[in-house]
């Protein structure tokens, strides 16, 4: 799935996959962290976004 | 009757100069064919098109339109209210199209126009919108549009009839409409009646002799709805259809839409988009029951509609125009002139 | 193929005679120049009415679901396919299906003949590897293989990959070097370019879902666009929700797809909607050595879990 967004032109950091227990509560947060610091690096999706007005 | 020489030198001028009155709309072509799109500044109308891929009902009734809008914050003293989104009052005119989506406009307003209910996004968009339409000197090999009550070179729905005469446009003024939208081109170099009429004649019967496609309807009317219903031939119609929606979508008599609404946030829109009665959902009841829930009911549907119901409903011929689009989009080949030749010549058997 | 067809009917007409089968689905000549019309047929009188061409570019196996009793079908090799994935689909039984195989040596591409021509064709016909094509301004002589269908040229499936008959002889498999030249052609653009090409690609779809209904792995009782509660898409034009369709309707396939075409021969509007399958029938033969369609005794990929299956996307 990931690749084919990525095929279609969407970034490949805005798309993650991870598995977490319930138990892992640092990966849980490393994790968060590290997809918020991409997705920020690359700003506001612009594609595959609806405008509703 | 009025007729006006339009030397083609002159007409990308023309057609120019008529934007400061008119949106204009027209053939374009992309990728695979010609379109009916509004034509953004500097395009012009392509009179090179024969026939185009999808029709000009587009313009009257867009695939989505958004018709109502209302905003979801409480705080506002008309919130939930729905309200019409406004209607841009200029005046449309729809240059280079064919007789034949002239007249199914024609029908399609007998649905959208009536004694009863008027429906204002139609009819609004039909009032303002002037038919500029264009003779087809060639008729392809899919035409069979004299068999519908219309033709190459038929009046029917236009504001205006041009004949092409390759150096030159030369028009006739069906309408108070269409003399506007000339004048507003500055197209008025007036041509003989006589001699004109006798051109127009001969362009008509040299095109009606080119249509090689030809059906015949004319006993459908006084069969029973009963008998062409529980004719025996409709799952042998109906195998091969993969039930999409290119034969409804391209034709330019298909009325049917479906209404969606959307909403985010606090904003919220209500559509209406084009539906199909190829598609289950077309009637399904939120019941979960599906009156027409066979693949042979929805296309039986279809052609009882287009080719009977119509018929009896309104007596004004059936719901085709002969254009031919249906006959070579279908995936699948199911073709119309066909399906009305066999319920057209069915007799049941006792 | 003109021989393939005589011995379509005959095999037909015997199945038919002999009652070994209900019905047989095959294809019939279209009312229309390079059209044909699938069609079903129960009496052994209508087999002439059979034909196989380099116009039968629909798959049949989409029509083989919910049919009762014994039917036989007409299958080239990317039919096969799929009529092994509805088997391992549990979408029919392999003892419910007599497959006539047929050898194909592609199908063509009607877009392309028709863009060579201002005018409609009118006459359409082949002489082995040679097409005959008319309209009413010129006449053209075209070299079949020049006009194949994309995935038909770069097919490595021509035989039937199962079959109870095969009703001409075996043709020769192509060699490809580089099987997906188009993918690898998008992957080389920049991301807002590859999502221009998307986006353009889309440009023109009405929606009519003729390739979802083309495609025999669209079988899905409701469709995710169809769905209303949840409803997942916006049903009208928006580009967003037109490309999500295409977007998810392909990541349904993922695995499953024959590239078959079906759908790219549906769409009225000349869409190749294959640019967005053939990526991940790239990445399924590239990740799991998978090509849908060729083994019965094989689960999908995305259906069977493996230790070794390829894990670098999750974190």
């Amino acid at each position: 799935m990931g690749n084919l967004l990525e095929h279609m032109g969407i970034e490949r950091d805005r798309i993650n996959f991870s598995w977490i227990s319930s138990a892992e509560a640092t990966k849980f947060v490393e994790v968060v962290k590290e997809i918020s610091n991409k997705v920020r690096a690359l700003g506001p999706n612009k594609k595959l976004v609806k405008d509703y007005n | 009757m009025k007729f006006i020489t339009i030397d083609k030198k002159n007409w990308a001028k023309g057609i120019e100069k008529s934007r400061e009155t008119y949106r204009l709309f027209g053939p374009v072509k992309d990728k695979n064919g010609f379109f009916i799109r509004d034509l953004e500044k500097d395009m012009l109308p392509d009179m090179t098109c024969n026939d185009s891929v999808m029709s000009v009902k587009s313009v009257l009734f867009p695939q989505t339109e958004k018709i109502l809008f209302a905003s979801l914050n409480e705080a506002k003293e008309d919130h939930h209210i729905m309200k019409r989104v406004p209607f841009d009052p200029k005046q449309r005119a729809v240059v280079g199209i064919k007789p034949y989506d002239a007249k199914a406009v024609e029908l399609v307003k007998m649905n959208f126009d009536t004694d009863d209910y008027r429906d204002p996004y139609w009819c609004d968009a039909y009032e303002a919108t002037t038919f500029v339409g264009v003779g087809i000197n060639k008729p392809g090999p899919f035409d069979f549009s004299t068999s519908t009550g219309t033709g190459p070179f038929s009046e029917t729905g236009l504001d205006v009839l041009m004949a092409d005469l390759d150096d030159a446009y030369l028009a006739k003024i069906l309408t108070d409409k269409g003399d506007a939208f000339m004048k507003s081109c500055g197209f008025d170099k007036v041509a003989d009646e006589k001699e004109s009429l006798a051109l127009f004649d001969i362009l008509r019967k040299e095109a009606e002799k080119n249509i090689s496609s030809h059906i015949d309807s004319s006993k459908l009317k006084d069969k029973t709805v009963l008998e062409l219903h529980e004719a025996p031939f409709w799952d042998d119609i109906a195998f091969s259809c993969i039930n999409c929606g290119t034969c409804t979508f391209v034709c330019p008599t298909c009325w049917c839409f479906d209404i969606q609404d959307e909403a985010k946030q606090k904003y919220a829109s209500r559509f209406r988009n084009w539906d199909t009665c190829m598609s289950p959902l077309f009637t399904k009841h939120a019941t979960g029951h599906n009156p027409r829930d066979s693949k042979t009911q929805r296309v039986r549907q279809r052609f009882m509609h287009k080719l009977k119901y119509f018929i009896d409903k309104y007596d004004q011929g059936i719901m085709c125009v002969g254009c031919g689009r249906c006959v070579k989009s279908c995936p699948v080949n199911i073709d119309i002139r066909e399906v009305c030749k066999i319920m057209n010549s069915y007799v049941k058997s006792n | 193929m003109d021989t393939c067809i005589q011995k379509i009917r005959e095999i037909a007409f015997q199945l038919l005679d002999k009652k070994e089968v209900e019905r047989v689905i095959g294809f019939s000549n279209g009312t229309i120049p390079m059209a044909t019309s699938p069609i079903t047929i129960a009496s052994k009188q209508d087999t002439e009415k059979l034909v196989f061409n380099s116009t039968c570019g629909l798959n049949l196996a989409n029509y083989i679901r919910q049919q009762k009793g014994k039917i036989a079908v007409i299958a080239k090799g990317c039919d096969t396919r799929n009529i092994v994935t509805h088997i391992i689909e549990n979408q029919v039984k392999r003892d419910q299906i007599y497959i006539i195989g047929v050898p194909c040596k592609g199908m063509i591409n009607k877009s392309k003949i028709k863009a060579l021509f201002e005018d409609e064709i009118i006459k359409f016909d082949e002489d082995g590897e040679i097409l005959n094509v008319e309209s009413s301004s010129k006449k053209e002589k075209l070299n079949k293989k020049d006009y194949l269908r994309h995935n038909c040229s770069l097919c490595q499936h021509r035989n039937p990959v199962i079959y109870d008959v095969l009703a001409g002889e075996r043709v020769e498999e192509q060699i490809i070097d580089v099987p997906y030249p188009d993918v690898e052609k998008i992957a080389a653009m920049d991301a807002d370019t590859r999502w221009g090409h998307f986006q353009d690609l889309t440009k023109n779809c009405i929606r009519c879902y003729a390739c979802r209904n083309a495609c025999p792995l669209c079988y899905c009782p409701t469709c995710f666009v169809d769905e209303s509660g949840p409803q997942w898409v916006g049903k009208g034009q928006d580009k967003t929700d037109v490309n999500t369709f295409h977007f998810l309707r392909a990541f349904h396939c993922a695995g499953r797809c024959t590239d078959c075409g079906a759908c790219v021969e549906a769409c009225p509007m000349e869409i190749n909607v294959r640019d967005f399958t053939r990526k991940l029938n790239k990445d399924s033969l590239d990740m799991f050595g998978w090509e849908a369609g060729l083994d019965l005794t094989k689960r999908p990929p995305l259906d069977a879990y493996s230790p070794d299956d390829p894990n670098h996307f999750i974190k």
